[in-house]
C-alpha cells in the first residue's frame, strides 16, 4: 500500500516577484498577513536610488535600486551583493524630504535604532513624487495596524540591543554561554529579556579562545552601533565579511534570525508559536511517532541533549513544525537542523527558522518526495561537470555517483559530516549569503582542493573514506610544510572558504536557479516513475493483469488524478480499522467518485462521450466523461471495504471481476451490479435501473437494433418476472391474474431468470460475451506533459490545459468555418460498435435527429450540459493563458547553452582545471590591517588584528556604482537641511 | 580485526552488502557492533547512507565487506537504489518489538527480489532480541521501564511498549520468531535474530552471509577484469550518474551473474 502524489505536478516556478522577495529574505507569509489586514493589495513600487549613512566617513555611498514592498522597504546596490537591506517600515520612525540642491530628491529616513539613512531618488520627478505618496501611504497603515508599538517589545528579545546598550554582562563566560543559573537575580532579567539557545546553560561547541570570540563580539557591536541591528541592520560589505570570518556564539542566533529573515516571521505573527502548540497538545500522528524516535538521537554528545530540557525543547519544536505543516511532516536530518540551531536560538526563534529553511532557502528537500533533493543534487553533478570536468569524468569512469557523499551535506547542511564548529560556520554563510553556498563550498570547493586524491580513487568507498579524512583534518595547516608561519597557519578549512568565495563565487543564485529549471522535469519523471513501480509492487494481488497491463491502469488513475485530485491522504478511523490480518494500516491515497468518473473513462469506451468531428480540415475526436448512475453505481460496487473511496488496489481487483469474464460470469456481474442488497433478487425498481444502464451503454450505438434489444429485454424481463411470481392460493394455472401486484421495491428477478432473458436475446448474449470485457481497454496514454520549466504564474497543470485550450480554440474556428462551407459533421463514436455496417448505412443522420437526442438517457443530457460548460471554460480561460504564454515561449527558445548558462567563462574553467596540481598561494599576507581599533586592550588587539587579517582576506572590490561627483554630492546631503 | 580504512586489497574479496529496514531498527548498530563491536545506545539517524568496511575470515579466503548503511524513514526509500546497485549482499533488519517493522522488511525483500542484482544474498535480521529475553546473567528480573533502558538503541519508546509488559519480557515481542522464520525459508532468505547491544548474532549473521557469497565467481572474474577488484568487476564505463531511479536504465550486470 502507498500513497500516489500528484503533487509534483504542481510545482510554480516562483515568479520576478517571488525572486525579489526572496533575494531580500522574505517570506510569502510576511507579505499575506500584512495585506489580510488591510483589504485591498498595498501598492509595490521601485525607483533608482543612491544610498548614503547619515554618519560622515563610516561608509561609502552606494547607487541601486529602492523597493517599497509594504510592509518593508528594502535597498540593493547594483551589483546586488555589497549593500542592501529589508527594513520593516514599521521602524521608520520618521521620513523628511531634504532640502538639497535643485534637481536633486532626497530623503532621510530615521530608523528606530536612530540610525540616519539618506537615499537620493534619481529617477524623474514625477516618479519620485509617486513614490514617496506611496510610502507615505504604506507608513499609515502601519501605524493604523499598530506596528509601531510593537517593535519597542520586540528588539527587547534580541540580543544584539544588550551587546550594544552596556558593556557584556558579568555573568558571562568568555564564549558566551551564562556562568551559573544559581545565581541569577540580575541574569533572570536578562535571560528572559532575550531570546537565547540551550548554549547559554549548556555551552557553546569549540574553544572560545581559539574563536577569538571577545575580538568578534567587540567587532559587531561596532558594527551593530553604526549600521543598525536586528529588524533594522543594513548589510555593508563589512558586514558579510564578518559572517565569513565566523560569528560570535553570542549574537549567532540572532545573526541567523536576521540573516535569513525569519526574524521576520517571528516579528509579524507573535505567539503564533506557543498558539500552535497549545492548539495541538496532545495530538499525535506519523510525523510525531517518528520525531519520537530520533529524539535521543539528535547530537547525543552535546550536554543539552543528554538532558530534560534540551530534548523537550527539541520535540516541541519538531512537533510544532510538523503540525504547521502536516504535508511535510517531519523528515529526519531536520532534527540534527533543528537540534544544532536550538544551541544558539531559542524555541520560537528555531521554528521560524525552521520554516524558512524548509520553505525558501532549502526548498522541497524534507518533502515526502525529497524531490527539491534529488533535484539539487543532479545540479551540484552539473556544476561539477562544468567547473570541475576531470574529476566529473574521472567520476563517470569508475562508476562514482557523487551524490553518496554529498547528499548529506546538502540535506544537513553539513552539521554531521563536519566539526561542528566549522559546519555552523558555513551555517553562518549559507543564511549571509544564500543556498549558493552550499554549492560553492559544499559541492565544487571540497572537490577542488581534494582534486588530486579523488583521482585516484576507484569506488563509492574510497569517496566516503576520503571526505570523511578530509572533514576530519579541517583544523589542521593547509601547508604544514610552508616556510612562512603565516601560511602555515592557514587552516585546512580557512583555505576552503577562501577558495570557495574567490574562485567559485561565479556559481550564482541564478545559475542554480537556472539549472534547477533545467533538470526539474527529468527528476520529476524519474520519482513519478519510481512510486509508480512501487505501487504496482506494493499491490496486495496483481489479480489476472499483468505487471504492464497493472502499469496502465495506474497510468489512467495518475491521469485521473492530476485532473481531479482526491482528497488528503488520511488514515482511516480507528474504528474502521478491523482488518483481519492485524497488520498496521499505512495511509494510502483513495480517490473519491469525481476522480473516478475520469478513470473509467480512460478504460472504458462508455464512460466517454466521444465526437467524431468533421469539418472539411481535418477529423478529430473530442472527448469528455460521461456521467451516469450507473458508473457511480460501479464505484461503489468496487468498494468493496466502503470508505466511500477506492484505491489502486480497488480499481485493479474491480477491473479484474469484469475484464476476464466469459458470458455466464458477465451475465452474473451485471446481476450483481444492479442487486444492491445482494440477496439475489432484483427488484422491479431494479429492472428499471438495469435498463438504463443498457441504454447509457449503447447509447451511440449505431442503428436500432440496441434499443430493440433493450426493449425487448424490458418486455420479456417483466413477463417471466410475473410469470414465476408465487400465485395466491386457490388460484388456478388456466386462470392467469391480470395484474400480479407486487411492490416495486420487493425482490422480483432472480439470476436465473435474468439469465434466460439474457440470453433470450443474440445482441445481447453477444454483448455479454464479448462486448462487455472488451469495452474495457488498457491503452498506453500518450505521455502527459511534464511540468515545463518556462509555464510562469500558472505552472505546469495549466501549460497542458493551455496547450488543449489552443487546440479548442484552433479547433472551434475550423469548426466554424467548416460549418460555413456546410462541410462541418459531428458524429458520436459508438461504444461497442458492433452493428457499424450491419444495418443503418446513413446513421449519421439518424444519431443528429431530434428524436434520437430525446431519448437519450437523462443523466446523458446532464453530462451535455457540463460538457458546454467546460467548453465555456476553456474558451475563457484561454485568453488569459496565451497571454502568459507568450512571454514564455520566448524563454524557451533562447538557446540555453549559450545565454543562460554559461556565467563561467571558458578559461576559468581551464584555470580551475589546471589549479589541480598547483594551488595558489593566499593572498592572505598582503591584506593590509585595518587599524581602526582605538580600543586599548593589550591581549585584545593582537586577536583582534588577526580576525582583521581574516575579514580582510575575504575583501573584495566593491563597486558602488558611483562617480566622484555622485558621491561629493552623497555626501553634501549628509549635512542638508530638512524641508520646512 | 576491524579495519575501517580502505587498506589494500589485495588477495581480499570485496562484497558490497547494504542494509535496509525501517527507520530505528538498530540498522546502524548492527554494523557498528560487527565493525568495531561497540554498541552507542543513541546512534544519530543516518541521513543518506554510511559507509563502513569490515574484513572477515573465511576458511581460505578474506571476505571485505563494503557496509552500507541506508536511511530507514520512509521518504529516503527512493534514494535505496543508488546504494544497493551492484550489491552482492543485503541484510534486511526489522525490530523483534515491532509487527509493522516486518511487513516493511517484507517489503524490502520484494524490492530486493525484484529490483536488485539478480543473485543477491538476502538475509533477514530480528534485532533488538535482547529486549525480549529473559535475563538469567541479570541479578534482577527486568521491569518494564528497566527493558527501556536496555534498548539497543534509546528508540524503543513507551509508547511502543504493549501494556502487558509487566514483568514479562516475552511480552514486549511482537514477532515470533517461528513467523519470521517460516517467512524467510519461504522467501529463501538467510534468518536470524540478533542484538547489536549484546552482539548476538551479529558474527553469525555476517559469517552465514559470506559462505553463501560464490566466491569463486567473484574472484574468477576479478582475475578477468584488468586490476579491478572482483566486486567492480562489471561496473566500469556503465555510463549512468546522478540519482538514478529508473530501473529501466541499463543495469550493469555484475560479472558474477553468469
Amino acid at each position: 500500500m502507498s500513497t500516489i502524489s500528484t503533487a509534483l505536478r504542481n510545482f510554480k516556478e516562483p515568479t520576478k516577484e517571488q525572486l525579489t522577495q526572496n533575494f531580500f529574505s522574505l517570506s510569502g507569509a510576511v507579505f499575506s498577513d500584512a495585506s489580510a489586514e488591510k483589504s485591498q493589495e498595498i501598492e509595490k513600487m521601485d525607483i533608482n536610488a543612491v544610498l548614503s549613512l547619515g554618519v560622515e566617513g563610516v561608509e561609502d555611498s552606494y547607487a541601486g535600486k529602492l523597493y517599497l514592498m509594504p510592509p518593508c522597504l528594502t535597498f540593493t546596490s547594483l551589483d546586488r551583493k555589497s549593500v542592501r537591506f529589508t527594513l520593516p517600515l514599521c521602524t521608520v520612525r520618521r521620513v523628511e524630504r531634504l532640502n538639497a540642491r535643485a534637481g536633486i530628491y532626497a530623503l532621510s529616513l530615521s530608523s528606530w535604532h536612530g540610525m540616519k539613512i539618506i537615499v537620493q531618488l534619481t529617477s524623474l520627478r514625477p516618479t519620485a513624487d509617486l513614490f514617496c505618496s506611496l510610502l507615505r501611504d504604506a507608513l499609515k497603515v502601519e501605524l493604523q495596524r499598530g506596528r509601531m508599538k510593537a517593535v519597542k517589545g520586540f528588539v527587547k528579545t534580541c540580543y544584539s540591543e544588550v551587546l550594544v546598550s552596556s558593556p557584556a554582562p558579568e555573568n558571562e563566560r568568555e564564549d558566551g554561554s551564562l556562568m551559573t543559573t544559581e545565581e541569577k537575580d540580575a541574569a533572570t532579567a536578562n535571560e528572559s529579556a532575550y531570546h537565547g539557545g540551550l548554549g547559554l546553560r549548556f555551552k557553546f561547541p569549540g574553544d572560545a579562545k581559539k574563536l577569538r570570540e571577545a575580538s568578534k563580539i567587540k567587532l559587531w557591536t561596532t558594527y551593530l552601533k553604526a549600521h543598525g541591528r536586528n529588524l533594522t541592520l543594513l548589510r555593508y560589505p563589512q558586514c558579510t565579511r564578518l559572517v565569513q570570518v565566523g560569528l560570535p556564539n553570542r549574537l549567532r542566533g540572532e545573526m541567523w534570525e536576521v540573516l535569513s529573515g525569519s526574524i521576520y516571521l517571528r516579528f509579524a505573527s507573535p505567539g503564533y508559536y506557543e498558539q500552535l502548540l497549545v492548539e495541538n497538545k496532545g495530538r499525535s500522528s506519523t510525523s510525531t511517532e517518528d520525531i519520537e524516535k530520533d529524539l535521543h538521537r539528535s547530537l547525543p554528545e552535546y550536554a543539552g541533549y543528554q538532558s530534560d530540557e534540551g530534548i523537550s525543547a527539541l520535540r516541541r519544536v519538531l512537533q510544532a513544525y510538523s503540525f504547521k505543516n502536516p504535508e511535510l511532516g517531519y523528515c529526519q536530518a531536520m532534527n540534527i537542523l533543528a537540534a544544532a540551531i536550538l544551541i544558539y536560538m531559542s524555541e520560537e526563534q528555531t521554528f521560524w527558522l525552521l520554516e524558512v529553511l524548509c520553505d525558501r532557502l532549502l526548498p522541497g528537500y524534507y518533502a515526502p518526495s525529497m524531490h527539491g533533493t534529488l533535484l539539487d543534487q543532479r545540479v551540484f553533478e552539473s556544476l561539477v561537470q562544468r567547473c570541475l570536468p576531470i574529476i566529473h569524468d574521472h567520476f563517470q569512469t569508475v562508476d562514482v555517483q557523487l551524490s553518496v557523499a554529498s547528499l548529506p551535506w546538502f540535506l544537513s547542511l553539513f552539521i554531521n559530516s563536519m566539526p561542528m564548529i566549522f559546519a555552523f560556520r558555513i551555517v553562518d554563510c549559507f543564511f549571509c549569503m544564500g543556498p549558493k553556498v552550499l554549492f560553492q563550498v559544499g559541492s565544487v570547493s571540497i572537490l577542488k582542493i581534494n582534486g588530486e586524491k579523488l583521482l585516484q580513487i576507484q569506488d563509492d568507498g574510497g569517496f566516503l573514506n576520503h571526505m570523511r579524512e578530509y572533514f576530519a583534518s579541517l583544523g589542521e595547516s593547509a601547508h604544514p610544510n610552508s616556510t612562512d608561519p603565516r601560511a602555515r597557519a592557514i587552516t585546512n578549512f580557512q583555505e576552503l572558504l577562501l577558495v570557495s568565495f574567490r574562485e567559485f563565487s561565479v556559481i550564482t543564485d541564478e545559475m542554480i536557479q537556472g539549472e534547477r529549471k533545467r533538470f526539474r522535469s527529468e527528476i520529476i519523471h524519474s520519482i513519478e516513475s519510481f512510486s509508480k513501480r512501487s505501487s504496482i509492487r506494493n499491490l496486495r494481488t496483481l489479480e489476472r493483469f499483468t505487471k504492464d497491463q497493472a502499469g496502465l491502469i495506474y497510468d489512467a488513475l495518475y491521469k485521473a488524478m492530476c485532473i481531479v485530485p482526491p482528497p488528503p491522504v488520511v488514515l482511516p478511523p480507528p474504528s474502521l480499522l478491523n482488518t483481519n490480518d492485524g497488520t498496521e494500516e499505512k495511509p494510502e491515497t483513495r480517490i473519491g467518485l469525481r476522480t473516478f468518473q475520469y478513470f473509467l473513462s480512460e478504460v472504458a469506451t462508455w464512460a466517454r462521450d466521444e465526437k467524431i468531428v468533421m469539418n472539411g480540415f481535418q477529423q478529430r475526436i473530442d472527448r469528455e466523461v460521461a456521467e451516469h448512475e450507473f458508473i457511480d453505481r460501479l464505484f461503489f460496487f468496487w468498494d468493496v471495504s466502503c470508505r466511500g473511496a477506492l484505491s489502486f488496489q480497488d480499481l485493479v481487483s474491480g477491473l479484474d471481476g469484469v475484464m476476464f469474464n466469459d458470458l455466464m460470469e458477465n451475465i452474473e456481474w451485471f446481476f450483481n451490479l444492479h442487486d444492491k442488497n445482494k440477496d439475489g433478487f432484483l427488484t422491479k425498481d431494479e429492472v428499471l435501473t438495469l435498463s438504463e444502464s443498457f441504454l447509457f451503454i449503447f447509447r451511440y450505438e449505431i442503428g436500432d437494433a440496441y434499443l430493440g434489444a433493450v426493449s425487448r429485454f424490458m418486455t420479456n424481463a417483466f413477463e417471466y418476472g410475473d410469470a414465476l411470481l408465487p400465485r395466491e392460493e386457490g388460484s388456478n394455472d388456466s386462470e392467469p391474474l391480470p395484474s400480479p401486484t407486487i411492490a416495486s421495491n420487493l425482490p422480483y428477478l432472480n439470476l436465473a431468470t435474468f439469465r434466460m432473458v439474457v440470453l433470450a436475446d443474440e445482441i445481447l448474449e453477444s454483448f455479454f460475451e464479448t462486448d462487455l470485457s472488451a469495452s474495457f481497454r488498457l491503452e498506453p496514454l500518450p505521455e502527459m506533459e511534464l511540468p515545463v520549466s518556462s509555464s510562469g504564474i500558472l505552472g505546469d497543470l495549466w501549460s497542458t490545459i493551455a496547450t488543449d485550450s489552443n487546440k479548442r480554440m484552433f479547433n472551434m474556428f475550423t469548426d466554424e468555418i467548416g460549418k460555413a462551407v456546410g462541410k462541418h459533421q459531428v458524429v458520436h463514436r459508438p461504444s461497442i460498435g458492433r452493428y457499424t455496417k450491419l444495418e443503418e448505412p446513413k446513421a449519421r443522420e439518424s444519431l443528429l435527429t431530434p428524436a434520437m437526442r430525446r431519448s437519450m438517457s437523462q443523466g446523458n443530457l446532464s453530462g451535455k450540459a457540463k460538457e458546454d460548460e467546460i467548453k465555456a471554460a476553456a474558451s475563457s480561460s484561454s485568453l488569459t493563458v496565451d497571454a502568459v504564454m507568450q512571454p514564455s515561449k520566448d524563454a524557451i527558445s533562447a538557446p540555453p547553452s549559450s545565454t543562460i548558462y554559461s556565467p563561467i567563462p571558458k578559461p576559468l574553467i581551464q584555470a580551475s582545471t589546471l589549479a589541480f596540481m598547483e594551488r595558489t598561494p593566499f593572498a592572505i599576507d598582503d591584506a593590509k590591517d585595518e587599524d581602526d581599533e582605538s580600543e586599548d586592550e593589550v591581549d585584545g588587539e593582537d586577536n583582534d588584528d588577526q580576525v582583521l587579517d581574516e575579514v580582510d582576506a575575504f575583501l573584495e572590490a566593491h563597486d558602488s556604482g558611483l562617480t566622484d561627483a555622485d558621491k561629493e554630492l552623497a555626501k553634501d546631503l549628509r549635512t542638508a537641511e530638512p524641508v520646512k | 580485526m576491524a579495519e575501517a580504512a580502505s587498506g589494500s586489497t589485495d588477495k581480499s574479496v570485496q562484497v558490497k552488502l547494504v542494509l535496509l529496514g525501517e527507520a530505528a531498527v538498530g540498522k546502524s548498530s548492527v554494523v557498528l557492533r560487527f565493525v568495531s563491536n561497540e554498541f552507542q545506545a543513541n546512534k544519530e539517524p543516518t541521513i543518506g547512507a554510511a559507509f563502513l568496511t569490515q574484513k572477515c575470515r573465511l576458511e581460505d579466503h578474506v571476505l571485505r565487506y563494503e557496509i552500507w548503511d541506508t536511511a530507514g524513514q520512509e521518504r529516503f526509500h527512493s534514494l535505496a537504489p543508488m546504494y544497493y546497485r551492484n550489491a552482492q549482499a543485503a541484510v534486511v533488519v526489522y525490530d523483534v518489538t515491532k509487527a509493522s517493522s516486518l511487513e516493511k522488511a517484507k517489503s524490502w525483500v520484494k524490492e530486493l527480489q525484484r529490483q536488485a542484482n539478480p543473485n543477491i544474498v538476502i538475509a533477514l535480521a530480528g534485532n533488538k532480541v535482547d529486549l525480549v529475553q529473559s535475563s538469567s546473567s541479570s541479578a534482577h528480573p527486568a521491569s518494564s521501564s528497566e527493558s527501556e533502558d536496555e534498548a539497543d538503541d534509546a528508540t524503543a519508546t513507551p509508547g511502543e511498549t504493549p501494556a502487558s509488559s509487566g514483568g514479562e519480557p516475552e511480552g514486549l515481542r511482537q514477532v515470533p520468531r517461528e513467523e519470521a522464520q517460516a517467512y524467510a525459508t519461504e522467501a529463501g532468505l538467510l534468518f536470524f535474530e540478533t542484538s547489536a547491544k549484546t552482539g548476538e548474532g551479529i558474527v553469525e549473521l555476517f559469517t552465514e552471509i559470506a559462505k553463501k557469497i560464490p566466491i569463486g565467481t567473484i574472484l574468477a572474474s576479478a582475475r578477468g577484469s584488468a586490476g579491478r577488484a572482483g566486486a567492480n568487476g562489471g561496473r566500469a564505463g556503465t555510463g549512468q550518474e546522478g540519482v538514478n531511479l529508473d530501473e529501466n536504465a541499463a543495469k550493469p550486470k555484475d560479472a558474477c551473474n553468469c
